[in-house]
């Protein structure tokens, strides 16, 4: 296929029925949504190496059922790609969202988020219950377990004298071979044989931004664990649906089974599943995420 | 309010998901249909499927669930991933995964809210992979039609095309050998000959013999009877030809991609003239393409559209044709000859039909590469009226698969 061709978005099966952008401090994200209707289904953004098209095996089924709201976080897709790690603290991420709810008149939502994107939605649960009706935490990046050994042997900002597995996970390795990078993290994500496509769909993504902004979101995910997090996961009023694939090579399984447990909520483990399996499983998903919805719809009269 | 309908009060019902891509599934799946209805008599058909093939529906009353409405546009995508007479079928194919899970969703929805007791999909690509990726939503009997096992690649697509195809092949294998309960009938539209000889790939099975092995073999199934046209003489004068002259139909379907293809016959229309006299040629431009685009001359028509033009294929003296399966089938069952040029980078039309066709010694395969309007105009000239020995097509293929299906019921 030619770089051409790699780089035009494929077909849709659904368009937004409302689109545009709303800017923070200078920084705008792009935001679209699907359908009408109550209630409202927020896909959020994850780490900055892929935007909101890793949702498209969610968003045509949801907006027939629901009304579906998502935006491009900033760093990837439509949004600005300010530079500074301060511009990608989980904080910018939170109020990213809510200012995304103001614009689109989205009063409440149902939250879902994929790995730090869980992390962001279980803060927003936290932070602003009477915004937050239920979360689904997909693949959460939560400090309450630790991580793969395999991925804490390496500094990330020296440079190494192997660039072997995890070792390419490295600020330098990205300015150099940020490709190659890709390709070898998101073979990681979906540890799933045959997942040709949803690996090539990611590395496009990734490759629709550059590795000094990634290593900017990068060097913000670190503050992520810095507060008390499990005293927020307490304040976690809202029904949470956790979904965390056992065989998960970038956040081990424990992380989402602690989320779970620390926030009172059901956790579904994915047998066989990797880290994203919301592209590689998406009818299972999908019908996880509409059952979800419909049994909060059942308790609010 | 809803209702329940015991087990032993409800009727027979059916659900047919039949491919948007290709004209062709509608017509055999109509004539599947008419044969399914001779065998089990109360049996309720509905349809989930899109344009075009709900063009076809309609026009033979046949049932479309309203749910099809829902359906996202697969025809637009292929005709979008389309350029000059090119389309990398498999990459648009794959390029298409959003669409076909959504359309999967569709079907999801409509089988978990009504209760059918059979499933028939042509080529339903989204029912087949995601029933083995998720065998619990299987709830009733389920039949797998297809007129190509494999996925090949095409020589410039390198290593990588074909490891991917052979990734592809490879999980389809698995899906049928771990589920072999999720396929109730697989069945081939044609016959074990007509299956290429090809591997799936390095180290897995020969298509032909794997294909055996899963799959019945219905034989060919059109969606007409060539001995309605059996008399050519009386076809002709209906249609207007006129007695002494040789007609020539040139037709690449209704979408945008046969253009180029279009414009190449057209350009050998002069010298093909001068080498063959008696020369008429009708040229089919489809919707998309804008006849005035054509130049004038005298024995060239060019039409926006032509009515019944399956009878003028019946009738031709040589055909002008891409290279997909209905319409060299339907050309090599009214024994007529004809000039087929495989789109560019389609493995179906460059490996898959036309080894079948070459199994029959049916038409002339043209590479649009080199077939410059002097290559062109010596190919009508010299197959232009010509009688063909092809292997006769078997009529009874619509009745072979529905009884198979029947036995379901």
């Amino acid at each position: 296929m030619s770089l051409l061709e790699a780089q035009r978005e494929q077909t849709r099966a659904r368009y937004p029925d409302e689109e545009g952008y709303v800017e923070r401090d200078g920084v705008r994200v792009f935001y679209e949504v699907y359908g009408h209707g109550e209630p409202t289904v927020f896909l959020l953004p994850t780490w900055s190496i892929i935007h909101s098209r890793h949702w498209k095996m969610q968003i045509p089924y949801l907006a027939r059922h629901f009304r579906v709201l998502t935006f491009d976080g900033r760093g990837n897709g439509k949004a600005d790609r300010p530079s500074g790690i301060a511009a990608y603290t989980e904080h910018e991420f939170a109020e990213d969202s809510l200012a995304v709810m103001d614009a689109t008149a989205t009063e409440s939502a149902i939250l879902v988020g994929l790995s730090c994107g869980a992390l962001w939605g279980t803060l927003l649960a936290a932070n602003h219950p009477d915004r937050v009706q239920g979360a689904v935490l997909i693949g959460p990046a939560v400090p309450l377990a630790p991580g793969h050994p395999e991925r804490n042997v390496h500094p990330f900002d020296e440079r190494l004298d192997t660039d072997e597995g995890w070792a390419k996970y490295n600020r330098h390795y990205w300015l150099e071979h940020y490709e190659e990078f890709l390709e070898y993290f998101f073979g990681r994500m979906f540890s799933e044989p045959h997942s040709t496509k949803q690996i090539e769909d990611c590395v496009a993504w990734g490759l629709e931004t550059d590795p000094t902004t990634l290593a900017d979101s990068q060097d913000a995910l670190e503050l992520c664990g810095l507060e008390s997090f499990e005293a927020t996961c307490a304040r976690v009023r809202c029904p949470v649906l956790v979904l965390h694939g056992d065989e998960d090579a970038i956040r081990p399984h424990a992380q989402g089974a602690a989320l779970a447990e620390v926030t009172g909520g059901t956790l579904v483990t994915l047998e066989g599943s990797g880290h994203c399996p919301h592209a590689r499983d998406p009818v299972k998903v999908n019908l996880l995420i509409r059952d979800f919805v419909e049994s909060l719809e059942r308790r609010t009269p | 309010m809803t209702t329940w309908t015991r087990g032993r009060s409800r009727r027979r019902r059916a659900l047919f998901v039949s491919s948007p891509i290709g004209l062709g599934h509608a017509q055999r799946d109509v004539a599947i249909a008419r044969e399914l209805r001779e065998l089990v008599p109360d049996l309720e058909i509905d349809w989930l499927a899109q344009h075009p093939v709900t063009r076809v529906l309609e026009e033979e009353g046949e049932r479309v669930h309203p749910m099809s409405a829902e359906l996202a546009n697969e025809s637009g995508h292929i005709e979008s991933e389309s350029a000059e007479h090119d389309l990398h079928c498999f990459q648009a194919w794959r390029r298409m995964d959003e669409i076909l899970l959504a359309n999967f969703m569709v079907f999801h929805d409509v089988a978990r809210e009504e209760n059918y007791d059979l499933w028939i999909g042509d080529e339903a690509w989204e029912l087949d992979y995601y029933l083995h990726e998720n065998p619990e939503e299987k709830r009733a009997a389920y039949v797998w039609l297809t007129d190509f096992v494999g996925w090949l690649p095409m020589p410039d697509g390198g290593e990588r095309e074909a490891f991917l195809t052979a990734d592809y092949n490879a999980e389809m294998i698995e899906h049928i050998a771990r589920y072999p309960r999720v396929r109730d009938r697989a069945i081939y539209v044609g016959n074990a000959d007509d299956v290429v000889a090809d591997a799936f790939g390095p180290e897995l099975p020969l298509i032909r013999d794997w294909t055996e092995e899963h799959f019945d073999f219905a034989g060919y199934v059109s969606g007409f009877d060539p001995a309605a046209f059996a008399d050519r003489e009386k076809l002709r004068a209906e249609l207007g030809y006129r007695p002494g002259e040789r007609v020539c139909i040139v037709t690449v379907g209704g979408s945008g991609v046969g253009g180029h293809l279009l414009r190449r016959v057209v350009d050998a229309f002069p010298e093909a003239k001068e080498l063959v006299p008696e020369l008429r040629m009708i040229v089919v431009a489809g919707p998309r393409i804008d006849p005035a685009a054509f130049p004038e001359a005298d024995g060239l028509e060019v039409r926006a559209y032509v009515h019944n033009l399956y009878r003028h294929l019946a009738a031709c003296d040589l055909a002008v044709v891409q290279g997909g399966l209905t319409t060299a089938m339907e050309l090599t069952a009214n024994r007529r000859p004809f000039l087929y040029f495989p789109l560019r980078h389609h493995f179906e039309q460059s490996f898959h039909v036309r080894h079948r066709l070459e199994r029959y010694g049916a038409g002339r395969a043209m590479d649009f590469e080199t077939a410059t309007p002097a290559v062109i105009a010596q190919a009508i000239a010299e197959e232009i009226g010509r009688e063909v020995d092809y292997k006769s097509v078997e009529t009874d293929g619509a009745a072979k698969a529905a009884a198979r299906i029947a036995e379901l019921l």
